[in-house]
Formats: structure tokens, sequence, C-alpha cells
């Protein structure tokens, strides 16, 4: 039980640098460290109620998060490079 | 069995704050993304393992074994892919440290 209460109190300095980030890719990383955060507090929570059906949201969720990062930085890089902000 | 679990979920949460505290800390991009990309991916697995190792062995651990291996494997390379797209698009490294 405290173990959950102590994951959602390290989720929350990941938005000072979500919302502070001097550049957009400091938002790409923010982005990426509170969906990892997320996945474990899912973990947890099945751990303690025992239910195993969960965890199959937790791989499904880790599996798209991931693509849409990879996707959206590419894209993001594609667009730098012809010119602009 | 549960005492391991247990010394191994406490050891992934003071990995997790070290993390919290490097990213806190430093003033520069790829010194951010440098210490995210290692300690993050460390504290995640570790916490894994407690909890596998406190289930015992059934159904339950062996979807955790499955998270372990894809968390093992993505978390470096969407790193690697963001800190190479800043780099190929200019962002220069600016000395304020």
């Amino acid at each position: 039980m405290y173990l959950l209460w102590i994951m959602v109190i390290f989720l929350l300095p990941y938005f000072y640098r979500l919302l502070r980030g001097p550049s957009i890719w400091d938002r790409f990383l923010g982005l990426n460290l509170i969906s990892t955060k997320i996945i474990i507090i899912s973990i947890c929570y099945a751990s303690i109620n025992n239910s195993a059906f969960i965890l199959d949201f937790a791989i499904v969720y880790t599996l798209l998060t991931f693509i849409c990062i990879i996707f959206t930085a590419l894209f993001l890089q594609d667009r730098m490079k012809k010119g602009g902000n | 069995m549960e005492i391991a679990g247990n010394i191994l979920i406490a050891a992934g949460i003071i990995f997790m704050l070290f993390g919290i505290i490097g990213i806190m800390r430093f003033k520069n991009f790829y010194a951010r993304i440098l210490i995210s990309s290692k300690i993050d991916t460390v504290g995640a697995v570790t916490i894994i393992i407690g909890i596998a190792v406190k289930h015992g062995f059934s159904f339950f651990t062996l979807k955790l074994i499955m998270l372990l291996v894809l968390m093992m494997i993505l978390n470096p390379l969407v790193t690697h892919i963001t800190a190479r797209a800043a780099f190929q698009s200019g962002y220069k490294h600016e000395d304020n440290t």
C-alpha cells in the first residue's frame, strides 16, 4: 500500500520538466519518463489486488507509447532539417 | 522469499530517487538525457524483479518476465532516437555548466 503512494509522489517532479523545458526535446524526455512511471504504478496495483489481467494493459501501453515517441521524433527531425523552428 | 523481494523493491526505489534528483539538477539537455537513460531503466528493472520474486512461480510471474524483456529492450532505444534526432536537427550543446 505504501509502495503505491511512494510511486505517485515520484511521478510529480517530471511535470515540472514537461512544462518548463527550454526546448521541445526536453518535453520528449518528460513524456518518456512519465510513461515509464505509469507502467510501474499499474504493475504495483496489479500486485496488490492479485489480478493478472491488468498486466495485459501494461504490455500494450508500453508498446504503444514507445512506438508513438519514435515516430514523432523522426517526424520532428525531418521537419526541423528543412528549415524552421 | 518475501524478505528478498522487499529488499529488491527498496533498492529500486532508492535508484529512482537518484534519477529524480539528477534530472532536476542538471542544466543541459544532453546531460539530462544521459542520466535518465541509465538510471530510469535500472530502477524499473529492479522493481519488476522484486515484485516477481515476491510472488513466487506462477502465471503472474511469466507475464512480468515478458514485461521485463520489453522494458530492457525498448527504453534505451527510445532514448537513443530522441538524442539522435535532437543532434541532427541542429540543437547546439550550450556551455552552461
